[in-house]
């Protein structure tokens, strides 16, 4: 095993961890971006320079819409309901998994460390998206389950080519926009956290429901 | 190569029109503008090019171009009539934004690729979803949104990244064929919001325009579910894998939505969730068809996929041109439209044949061969009975169209056209009189083009069955024409085998 490759994916995890389960919005985006930068470097062979520059330009560009979006003193998000320890705990899980079905019944074209890192990912991102209940937190397990799968595929099917590369940079900075652009419209209605609304939301961006008066 | 010149023309209005934001008129009118360049830049696409691009290839079909000519139509009627409704002016932006995105989507060779663009071009959609005055709800409504973009996408990408290499040396029973294909078929329903993930598709319907529905539930998803149909006629039907569990799966979604979407849109109280319910009960036609799991249903089912989007369309536009008139979207308030507005009468009929149809014509023939070719017995004849099921609700709308109004404040002359005496020493100001007493007419108008649209593609015109019935985008030079535009190195990387035609 690369040893090199092993600290990349081990960054990978442990960024995605303290990702998932801090309270500081920052430090959670920082954390983010450090995974989403690692993600595409597990991968054998790694990527061609043009093809990594892509990626890492749009792992920086998502970090920096979401930095844009919780401007601010002390900005919460809600963090992990379990604790990190136990985060930790289920990424290991997850990661054995993955390292021990790689290929999933078939041989595999890239490393096992990419199926271990991205079984990984893809389990932490299972509370943020099914439990969270503020904009940020959702939209940040959402880049950690796109980040889990793009190393499943990487696993799978080997590096992919730069013409896929360029297109996943897209998706990812797509991705880091929307999720900046909820999280700032959110903040915006009350100065407030990022908490999702309780109630069904209705007939915001219809015309009045109501007759005129008069004629126009 | 024309589609990448129809994918610059996308784009580009869109940067065009996102960089004038601050000045919402001169982003409506350049968003506008855009989508009339992107009909006639769809329209003038090559049908038999091939482009090779850093490994990857984009490769153009008549049913590419057919359909972001049609899409384009579309969302050029839907802006215009958003606008005439006053509803937001984003909406062209976002729409040429997919349009892009659906470009790549048809064009692109190889499903793993596809699939991450059709996930970008869903999340183009959350745009629409922000709301003024009202951030919190409507960002709620959108990351609901990202959330099922998002893992539809991840599903999609697992699904696509299992085929896409060297399967030839199996190591186990391979239970993972079924639940590939079932990923990617769940993947195409969760973006349909097809019954049961239509939660927050009917969220949806409370914060958007009526005339960006379609563009977000049945124009962005129909392009990831024509990769979806040709990845499995390539990938899952020529292997002698028993996917029953799977298949019975994706076929309870079908049914569900088929028949529960139609209840669901004809007890609803306001036309934009009738609207949207209408949307899922026609995609689940669409779901139908990746359960059939035969050749033979690739050719109904993009016939039926073109019909449904711009039927839709004509149906939102609809709704548009109601909200316009009358000023409410409440069915119990809406006594007596049809009286009151004979132009909305008739592009409800055209809508209403155009969606349901009649024996020969075109698309219902298409959906009629989906649902023999993936049901069988009783089954097919109650699923069959439950595409019908729409005329429920269009007669339940007829019938308050039809009844005497209760309560009329409009002039009874509102639907027709009114010209102010012209002025001109303030031409704008006689413009913008003449704009604002025209809205209802002008929507109304053009949810009448888009029914006449809508109803010529379903009897086949443009040349529809045939350009569905062609091959999905290749490598292969079929000699009748075809052009790569650069060598295919030979020792460039491989593409996979689902690239090939089925």
């Amino acid at each position: 095993m690369n040893p090199a490759l092993a600290g990349v994916a081990l960054a990978v995890v442990v960024g995605a961890v303290v990702a998932g389960s801090t309270r500081n919005a920052r430090t959670a985006i920082f954390c983010l971006v450090i995974t989403m930068i690692g993600v595409p470097i597990v991968a054998d062979p790694t990527p061609a320079p043009l093809s990594l520059a892509a990626r890492l330009v749009a792992a920086l560009l998502a970090g920096y819409l979401l930095w844009i979006a919780t401007r601010g003193h002390r900005v919460r998000t809600g963090g992990s309901l379990v604790g990190w320890p136990t985060d930790a705990f289920l990424a290991a899980a997850a990661a054995v998994v993955g390292f021990g079905s790689q290929g999933l019944g078939a041989p595999a074209a890239g490393p096992p460390l990419a199926a271990a890192v991205g079984f990984a990912l893809a389990a932490l991102a299972v509370l943020p998206i099914v439990t969270g209940r503020d904009v940020l937190r959702i939209g940040l397990g959402l880049c950690l389950l796109l980040g889990g799968v793009l190393l499943v595929r990487t696993s799978l099917g080997g590096t992919p080519d730069g013409f896929e590369q360029l297109l996943t940079a897209g998706l990812v900075a797509t991705l880091g926009g929307a999720v900046a652009i909820l999280a700032i419209a959110v903040r915006a209605d009350d100065g407030a956290g990022f908490e999702v609304s309780p109630g069904a939301p209705r007939g915001s961006s219809h015309g009045p429901d109501a007759h005129r008066v008069g004629p126009p | 190569m024309s589609l990448i010149v129809f994918t610059i023309v996308a784009f580009g209005f869109a940067g065009l029109s996102v960089a004038l934001r601050t000045r919402a008129r001169a982003a409506a009118a350049i968003g506008c503008l855009g989508l009339v360049a992107t009909s006639l830049a769809a329209i003038l696409i090559d049908p038999a090019q091939v482009v090779i691009i850093a490994g990857g290839a984009l490769a153009t079909t008549a049913y590419l171009r057919l359909f972001l000519a049609l899409g384009s139509l579309v969302g050029l009627g839907l802006a215009v009539a958003g606008l005439a409704g006053g509803t937001r002016r984003d909406a062209p932006t976002v729409t040429l934004a997919i349009l892009g995105s659906c470009g790549l989507v048809l064009g692109l060779v190889d499903a793993r690729a596809a699939v991450l663009v059709a996930t970008a071009g869903g999340l183009f959609g959350v745009i629409l979803t922000l709301v003024p005055k009202g951030g919190r709800v409507g960002a709620t409504a959108g990351i609901r949104e990202t959330r099922a973009v998002v893992v539809a996408g991840a599903l999609a990408i697992a699904a696509t990244a299992w085929f896409g290499r060297d399967l030839s040396r199996l190591a186990a029973q391979p239970a993972v064929f079924g639940l590939a294909y079932l990923a990617f078929a769940v993947a195409v329903s969760i973006r349909f919001g097809a019954i049961p993930f239509h939660i927050w598709a009917a969220r949806l319907a409370d914060v958007v325009p009526e005339t960006t529905l379609p563009i977000l539930t049945a124009l962005a998803p129909a392009s990831l579910a024509v990769v979806a149909l040709a990845w499995t006629d390539a990938s899952v039907t020529p292997l002698l894998v028993d996917l029953g569990a799977a298949r019975a799966i994706v076929l309870a979604i079908a049914i569900a939505s088929i028949i529960l979407a139609a209840v669901a849109a004809f007890v609803q109280d306001d036309i934009e969730h009738v609207l949207g319910y209408s949307i899922v009960g026609d995609a689940g036609v669409v779901i139908l068809a990746l359960a059939a799991l035969d050749p033979e249903a690739w050719a109904p089912a993009r016939i039926w996929i073109l019909a449904f989007v711009v039927a839709r369309g004509a149906f939102a536009a609809w709704t548009a041109g109601v909200r316009a008139g009358f000023w409410t979207g409440r069915v119990a308030d809406l006594r007596g439209w049809a009286r009151r507005s004979p132009i909305l009468a008739a592009a409800f009929i055209l809508v209403v044949v155009a969606g349901v149809g009649f024996p020969g014509l075109v698309a219902f023939d298409a959906r009629r061969s989906i649902v023999d070719l993936a049901l069988d017995g009783t089954l097919a004849t109650i699923v069959l009975l439950g595409t019908l099921a729409p005329l429920a609700y269009y007669g339940r709308l007829m019938a308050i169209g039809l009844a005497p109004a209760d309560h009329v404040l409009e002039p009874i002359e509102a639907w027709r056209p009114r010209m102010a005496p012209y002025d001109r020493r303030a031409k704008r100001r006689w413009l913008r009189t003449t704009w604002d007493a025209n809205r209802a007419f002008s929507t109304a108008s053009v949810a009448l083009l888009l029914g006449l649209l809508a109803l010529a593609t379903s009897a086949g015109a443009f040349g529809g069955p045939a350009a569905a019935a062609g091959l999905p985008p290749g490598l292969e030079v079929p000699g009748d024409g075809t052009e790569i535009t650069e060598p295919i190195p030979s020792d460039g990387p491989s593409l996979p085998s689902e690239s090939v035609a089925p």
